[in-house]
């Protein structure tokens, strides 16, 4: 997961460098604000009016500063911004590719490509920088001090190195038990999400009470635990804070010993007010950076944990590139090709048992199988598989006399009416036009006849111009199926693939539509996945598929 | 007020009064810590001014001089602002873990007395998203509530030392930190507008992701998969460019941030100038640490505005209130009845199929049943007494349920049991799951009812499941069973064996059974068979009266 944040990092590497060049500007306008007050104090002891350039230059600097301190924000946002949509595409694209299969919803990929894209949000916009910055920003004190006094600048040193050591200590155990923690937490809302899917049955066995008593004390558990797990996290930010404020304090008390001349060692450098303020005031600073990169740790734990879910997705369009046979090919061939399953076996990655075991079965050309099973046989995915989003792990598929190779489709040659039919917000003309946009105008009417879609919006006062929504509201859902239907019709598609057509439709629909199938389909090869008797009636041949066991 | 129910602001108020205590220690050692913060780098500022005044005065100038003090103080300072920042923390985050313990139970408690409609509508998916991340919003609040008075504490520090300068640097102190609190509230009211942007882009994108995943398949078949990627990414880029407004908000704050430090400390010195050089860099750095104690508040306040609305929601929530008890009751022998159609009338303890074809209104009969649906007025009585004016609770007493989809929560094989009757004895569960032919396996299974089934129960087969749910409905003493496919998935002799302890246990509990199934064993075990269709339920055939010897 580590290897795939820093591939996402490298879409926008111009971004994040500025990003992290403007956090370095601000540590150099710090310096110069350490240098302009240090210089007007100083100057205060003998002629005030002198310490007036100082103090312009201090302001000049906080304004740099602020500015320096937006401006990386912004360009960590942009850097954000381009990876981020570099992430979202890749993401959406596998998932359309097939990233879906497996039982992946709608719900699920939304929460992926949406929410878990976001998730990289804060690691890319503060925290990469941070990190950068961290690298380099203390050494910039520490070389700033340093010219207006080595031992201050040794004493910033000496305590970077019990800090360090303290911190790889506390850092480790830290890291270890924060990561603990924040699973902790993601668990417990987890539980929460789960009582809230579950609400149905919470509420029909009336256990509302004990589960909300439930979860209270599992959260309550959780406090608990984790405020164990918390002491360590605070611990090392308390080691943080300590030498930020120990580094300050032992600045302050060398360098008024030395002005004072008190110091009971011969140090080799002369010091005068100018430089120990400068010091001083710089000294919070040297710090600054490493607090800043403590404060975004979370961050990159919620890149990390969103990386599980995002990456699997974003490489599932790599990983299968769909190639599609070439309609031309059959054409040549002549009419309808026939579909033949050999021994098909398909298993999805990760799950035991394959979901459709040594299948044969044969639609002849121009024919119709329906396949009928119960939920979770395998009906979607052996149409899935003929456009390429099915693993096959045993057997061959032929479309005609030639095998359909792994990752090929038959989308070319194919049209599909399934349960959600696609609907785009604009006319009904450019929904239909969308599976064959050469279509001409009395080809998209003759559709519309065959599909039986006409009658149904003739009564509604409907016609092809009539504008839908992208929730295709004033349409039911039968006459989103016809729309369907005519889509296939009007795309010279040798294959039909119906994946449930009839599924939710009232009696009258379903038989309307069961009688416009029957009569549309002819001439083409056509595979029904569908659980309607009623529909497999119109089959020539059905399959009947078990659950695996 | 007339609504009894708690808001989020009384939730949080009552939960704030029983964490008193930790919070007041929040508070102080939040104050303790961001006092010694100003004053560590204030007083070494003058510190050293002073070291170099009496420095340069000559040896008996210094040694006059009081170097105790100042550097113990320094010393102390130190370890005073870390244990404060170590305290703060640790108190902080434990109240506020509790109270998000109360809160997310309130929050739950609230859905589910909630009219079912809408507790239903929120149960999913995308509605579920919306209330854990409200959630969530209000946690990283409550976390951030010591913020006001850190800020308060450095502020007052930074104002007592720099006041030992004089008082126009005090008075000029204070003007910046207005005019930054000022300004960050106006820099508020802009974020808030983009958080609404905000939201509406993502609500744009996750729509139009949903509608075309559903259609995934078209969108091959018609070469339309680079067409879709290109009207998700222009979403994409609008959902990006919302939130790219957003952080460029809160990226003025940085800027406000700097330049109200810088300000502030410049002013302080060039006010304090005739007070000597000492007294000059006292002020200039207390003004300036004031100043940068002020940001973890106003950060917070920022990130306040953007969840103002989640907060909001909450509030509604909590404030809806429960579904109106109408009081009405039915007896435990109460018979189904449908009035429009004509002897149609199931009796207490009888066994009746309901078959007919999908999307005929099977399940929605069921889900009327235990009160998940709005019953029509009219169409279906309980006991002579319209469903409609019964209330859930009421009804769902005389229901254990087997949803079609087997819906479990995660956690043990236990613990999905006892949803249906938190008193069943150990004796009681093993009996539910033997006649649900799901025994053997769990008495296989190494930590037996204590079994992790995982989220849904995903560690079980499809048909264990089922199994489980239906041994959850068997563990329920309501009167009726409501079984929906209760051996769907089944082979064909496990579900032989289920069918035949199904109707022993009917026989020994005298419950009557309403399935909903096609399978031939079932149908033959139930005996009557009810065709669903058009009209609520038709019969169609008569009922033989059994119940009044098997019902006890």
């Amino acid at each position: 997961m580590n290897l795939f944040l820093k591939e996402t990092e490298r879409g926008s590497r111009t971004w994040l460098r500025r990003s992290t060049a403007l956090l370095l500007t601000d540590t150099v306008a710090a310096v110069g604000f350490a240098g302009g007050l240090a210089g007007a104090v100083s100057a205060l002891a003998d002629r005030p009016a002198a310490a007036l350039p100082w103090l312009l230059l201090a302001l000049v600097s906080a304004g740099l500063r602020g500015t320096a301190a937006m401006a990386a924000a912004r360009c960590g946002a942009r850097a954000s911004e381009a990876a981020r949509r570099q992430l979202r595409q890749r993401t959406v694209a596998g998932a359309l590719a097939g990233g879906l299969d497996g039982g992946a919803t709608g719900g699920g990929l939304m929460h992926t490509a949406v929410d878990g894209v976001d998730a990289f949000d804060a690691y890319l916009a503060r925290f990469v920088p941070a990190r950068r910055a961290a690298t380099v920003a203390p050494l910039l004190v520490m070389a700033a001090v340093a010219w207006a006094s080595p031992v201050c600048a040794l004493i910033l040193l000496g305590t970077l190195l019990p800090f360090g050591v303290l911190m790889a200590f506390a850092g480790v155990a830290s890291a270890d038990e924060s990561d603990r923690q924040f699973r902790a937490l993601n668990r417990l809302s987890g539980l929460f999400a789960d009582r809230m899917r579950a609400l149905p049955v919470v509420l029909a066995f009336g256990a509302q009470a004990r589960e909300a008593d439930r979860l209270q004390g599992a959260a309550q558990d959780v406090a608990t635990r984790t405020l164990r797990v918390l002491r360590l996290a605070f611990l090392s930010s308390a080691v943080l804070e300590f030498f930020a404020a120990l580094g300050v304090a032992l600045v302050a008390v060398y360098a008024g010993f030395q002005l004072l001349g008190l110091l009971p060692f011969p140090v080799p450098e002369h010091l005068d007010l100018a430089r120990a303020f400068f010091a001083l005031a710089l000294a919070p600073e040297f710090y600054a950076p490493m607090r800043r990169l403590a404060a975004a740790y979370h961050d990159r734990q919620a890149a990390l944990t969103a990386a599980g879910r995002v990456a699997p997705l974003a490489a599932a369009a790599a990983d299968r590139p769909v190639s599609p046979v070439a309609p031309r090919a059959h054409a040549a061939a002549g009419g309808a090709p026939s579909l033949r399953f050999d021994n098909v076996t398909i298993r999805y990655p990760g799950q035991a048992a394959p979901t459709v075991r040594g299948l044969s079965f044969t639609v002849g050309s121009g024919c119709t199988v329906a396949i009928l099973g119960p939920t979770g046989s395998g009906k979607t995915s052996l149409l899935r598989l003929l456009l390429g989003v099915a693993p096959l792990v045993a057997g061959q598929v032929l479309v005609g006399n030639r095998v359909l190779d792994e990752g090929e489709s038959i989308a070319p040659l194919a049209a599909w009416v399934g349960q959600h039919p696609l609907i785009v917000p604009g006319t009904l003309h450019d929904n239909l036009v969308l599976a064959w946009p050469e279509a001409s105008k009395t080809m998209v009417s003759d559709a519309v006849t065959e599909a039986g879609l006409g009658p149904l919006l003739a009564r509604r006062g409907m016609d092809l111009q009539s504008p839908v929504d992208a929730r295709g509201s004033g349409l039911s859902g039968g006459e989103r199926r016809r729309l369907a239907l005519a889509r296939a019709v009007l795309k010279p598609a040798p294959v039909w693939l119906l994946d449930e057509p009839t599924a939710h439709l009232d009696e009258a629909s379903e038989a309307g539509l069961i009688a416009s199938i029957a009569r549309a389909r002819r001439g083409r090869t056509t595979l029904i996945a569908t659980h309607s008797e009623k529909l497999a009636a119109i089959a020539d041949v059905v399959v009947r598929l078990e659950l695996p066991a | 007020m007339k609504t009894p129910a708690p808001g989020l602001a009384a939730l949080l108020d009552a939960e704030q009064r029983r964490h008193r205590r930790t919070f007041r220690r929040a508070i102080a050692c939040a104050a303790a810590a961001a006092m010694p913060g100003v004053a560590l780098l204030g007083l070494s500022g003058w510190f050293l001014a002073a070291a170099a005044a009496a420095g340069l005065g000559g040896l008996a100038a210094a040694q006059a001089f009081n170097y105790l003090l100042p550097s113990a103080t320094v010393r102390l300072l130190a370890i005073l602002r870390t244990g404060g920042r170590y305290g703060e923390r640790l108190l902080g985050h434990g109240a506020a873990l509790r109270s998000m313990a109360a809160l997310r139970s309130g929050v739950f408690r609230a859905v589910c007395g909630a009219p079912v409609a809408q507790a239903l509508a929120r149960g999913t998916g995308e509605a579920t998203t919306v209330l854990m991340q409200d959630v969530a919003a209000i946690e990283d609040r409550l976390v951030r509530r010591t913020a006001p008075w850190a800020a308060g504490s450095a502020l007052a520090g930074g104002l007592a030392l720099t006041a030992l300068a004089g008082r126009a640097p005090v008075v000029s102190t204070v003007a910046c930190a207005l005019l930054v609190v000022a300004a960050s509230g106006r820099l508020g009211r802009r974020r808030r507008a983009s958080a609404l942007l905000l939201r509406d882009a993502q609500g744009a994108l996750k729509d139009r992701l949903g509608l075309l995943a559903a259609s995934a398949a078209e969108l091959r078949c018609y070469g339309l998969e680079s067409w879709a990627r290109g009207r998700v990414d222009a979403d994409s880029a609008a959902l990006l460019a919302a939130q790219r407004r957003l952080a460029f908000d809160g990226s003025r704050l940085e800027l406000l941030l700097a330049v109200g430090t810088g300000t502030a400390a410049v002013a302080a010195v060039a006010l304090a100038m005739g007070q000597g050089a000492p007294l000059a860099a006292l002020a200039g750095l207390s003004a300036a640490m004031a100043l940068e104690g002020l940001s973890p508040l106003l950060r917070s306040r920022q990130l306040a505005e953007t969840c103002a609305e989640a907060a909001q929601r909450l509030d509604g929530l909590l404030l809806a209130g429960g579904e109106p008890e109408s009081g009405l009751q039915v007896g435990p022998h109460a018979s189904i009845e449908w009035p429009l159609v004509s002897a149609s009338r199931i009796p207490p303890g009888a066994r009746v199929a309901i078959v007919g074809p999908s999307g005929c209104g099977k399940t929605t009969l069921v889900e009327t049943l235990v009160g998940l649906r709005p019953a029509v007025p009219g169409r279906l009585r309980l006991g002579s007494v319209d469903v409609a004016r019964l209330s859930a609770v009421a009804l769902r007493r005389h229901f254990a349920w087997l949803p079609q989809d087997a819906a479990l929560i995660a956690g043990t094989v236990r613990d999905n049991l006892l949803l249906a009757h938190d008193a069943a004895t150990e004796a009681g569960l093993w009996d539910a799951l033997h006649d649900a032919a799901l025994d053997d396996r769990m008495r296989a299974a190494p930590h037996g009812l204590d079994t992790w089934i995982g989220e849904d129960g995903a560690r079980l087969s499809g048909g264990e499941r089922r199994r489980l749910a239906l041994a959850r409905a068997y563990l329920s003493p309501a009167p009726w069973l409501l079984l929906d496919e209760p051996t769907e998935g089944l082979d064909a002799v496990t579900e032989n064996v289920v069918v035949q302890r199904l109707v022993a246990r009917l026989d020994r509990t005298g419950q009557g059974l309403l399935a909903v199934s096609h399978r031939a064993a079932v149908v033959q075990a139930c005996g009557e068979v009810l065709q669903a269709g058009a009209e609520p339920v038709q019969s169609t055939r008569e009922y033989r009266a059994r119940a009044e010897s098997a019902c006890r």
